[in-house]
């Protein structure tokens, strides 16, 4: 079991995601950053969907009441065991009464937390991941406790090696043409991509840029939208969706960030500048 | 059957969008509906999930195990098949609203604009059969169809920032049901008393795109009455 001292800014539990149900309008949800989130269960010879703890920005403090191996992956909340800084992308070995303590995220937006057999939280409509109306709780707060099974001690030995899973912080952020691509005009289809956008107001739902890309698309019938689709507003706010988004909506779909991106993308925190660039493999 | 104005797309690398560039109406939902509902009988193994809008659906599958190209393909053949739909039956659900002025605080304001008695707009609106034509904007928010002409009426400017759960709303020719607590920019004419989606059930939401609803006024008595017996209410229905 866990005990959450301190709860840090925005904590929560997340897997896979949840399939199934986005056809009466529940969110896929899920690990923000999968490819960190998978890499913090392979880590550990978890399957790659296991639950993690998602932290944003200030991550929380820890103690553990049972021995464990644990994982730590994303970006670096300078992570310490007791007074102890340990490493990220290895196993771990947590010893019972441990305290594992996260600071603030220097070199990327979230960090997850990989527990040896994965965390044992109530599962809902198939999945664990954390949603306002779909699960008890929206986030961890101080003294909550989260469980871990227990009878899964020693890691697999794995034989892999993780370099091609670590995520590329610096690599492009690639997007198809969305279905109302071409409803732009040439110009701003210019701006897209020789322009550099910066990132505004984030959460699990989307990501907002600061710059306006002039709209003269009439709205779109209510269609069925995708985490990292790129919604433009009537007032011109460019809108990256992420995996909490709603299923549909009625705004113009001008791109559609590729998975990798999206991954990337959710690693960057405001104020950071961003290039698109035309994924053209489909 | 005439489907000549469908339209596959490839959106991302594990979803297909396909687009009708038909008129919507309630017969294009149904070919949609039907088309779904034939994709998730014929193409389980690959399928993750299908989600339907009032003129597209996104097809979203493993893509470890067929490529978009090889879908496409096996979309566009199942398509212009001959392959059947297991029928299934179709029920008309009927949903108690209390139109107590307290409950639809946007009632006398339509009536104004509209320039309709708050009584005719209750007798229309629970006389009206409406379709389910789609679900989103919140777990299990239905949004039903079509509105008689007289109740179509434009959201709020400004969005309430708290319609209560069981809310009835107007939105042009659509009438939409909140199933739990929200903001919103519908114009709301009464509230339900039942519980529209939980989460503890296998199926969640007690409707499904294709269904069909009407409303049954009932007094704010009757309402607090089913009120309390809310988590037991069985939707009643009728099958056609």
């Amino acid at each position: 079991m866990i005990k959450v001292l301190k709860e840090g800014l925005f904590s929560t539990i997340q897997d896979s995601g949840r399939f199934g149900y986005k056809n009466i309008g529940v969110p896929v949800s899920g690990a923000m950053d999968q490819t960190s989130a998978k890499l913090a269960n392979l880590i550990l010879g978890n399957d790659e969907s296991a639950a993690v703890l998602e932290m944003t920005l200030l991550g929380p403090t820890l103690e553990f009441l049972n021995d464990i191996y644990i994982s730590i992956t994303g970006a670096d909340m300078n992570p310490m065991v007791n007074k102890k800084k340990v490493l990220l992308n290895e196993t771990l070995l947590i010893k019972k009464g441990d305290i594992l303590y996260l600071a603030n995220s220097s070199n990327g937006m979230r960090t997850y937390l990989g527990i040896r057999g994965g965390l044992n939280s109530e599962k809902i409509l198939g999945s664990k991941s954390f949603y306002k109306g779909i699960t008890k709780k929206e986030k961890l707060i101080k003294n909550d406790q989260i469980e871990f099974d227990l009878s899964i001690s020693s890691p697999k030995k794995i034989n892999q090696n993780f370099n091609d899973i670590k995520i590329n912080r610096n690599s492009k952020i690639k997007v198809f043409k969305g279905p109302e691509f071409g409803c732009l005009d040439p110009i701003s289809q210019d701006i897209i991509f020789n322009n550099e956008f910066t990132i505004g107001v984030n959460n699990r739902m989307a990501y907002n840029l600061v710059e306006i890309i002039e709209n003269k698309i009439p709205s779109i019938v209510s269609s069925p939208l995708m985490p990292g689709t790129i919604q433009l507003t009537p007032s011109g706010r460019v809108i990256i969706l992420c995996r909490d988004c709603q299923t549909t909506g009625g705004y113009p779909r001008i791109l559609q960030l590729d998975k990798n991106s999206l991954d990337c993308l959710s690693q960057k925190v405001t104020g950071k500048k961003i290039n698109f660039h035309l994924n053209e493999s489909l | 059957m005439k489907r000549n104005n469908i339209f596959f797309k490839v959106f991302n690398e594990e979803s297909i969008l396909i687009h009708w560039n038909d008129q919507v109406n309630l017969k294009l939902i149904d070919t949609i509906i039907s088309y779904q509902k034939l994709i998730e009988q014929e193409l389980s193994e690959v399928l993750i999930e299908c989600v339907q809008s009032i003129n597209s659906m996104m097809v979203i599958y493993d893509p470890n195990k067929i490529n978009s190209e090889d879908l496409v393909n096996t979309l566009q053949k199942l398509n212009s098949s001959d392959v059947k739909v297991a029928k299934s039956e179709k029920k008309i659900w009927k949903i108690p609203v209390c139109y107590d002025l307290s409950f639809g605080i946007d009632l006398e304001d339509m009536s104004t604009l509209n320039s309709i008695s708050v009584d005719e707009i209750i007798k229309i609106h629970s006389s009206t059969t409406y379709s389910v034509l789609s679900m989103g904007f919140l777990p299990g928010f239905l949004y039903l169809g079509v509105n008689d002409k007289k109740l179509y009426c434009e959201r709020k400017d400004k969005p309430e920032l708290n319609i209560k759960s069981g809310s009835i709303g107007i939105a042009r020719d659509q009438t939409g049901i909140y199933p739990q607590d929200s903001p919103g920019g519908w114009k709301i004419i009464g509230r339900s008393p039942i519980s529209f989606f939980n989460v503890n059930d296998k199926s969640p939401c007690f409707s499904k795109p294709g269904d069909k609803i009407k409303f049954q006024s009932i007094s704010f008595s009757e309402f607090n009455k089913i009120e309390k017996r809310k988590n037991s209410y069985k939707i009643k229905y009728e099958v056609v």
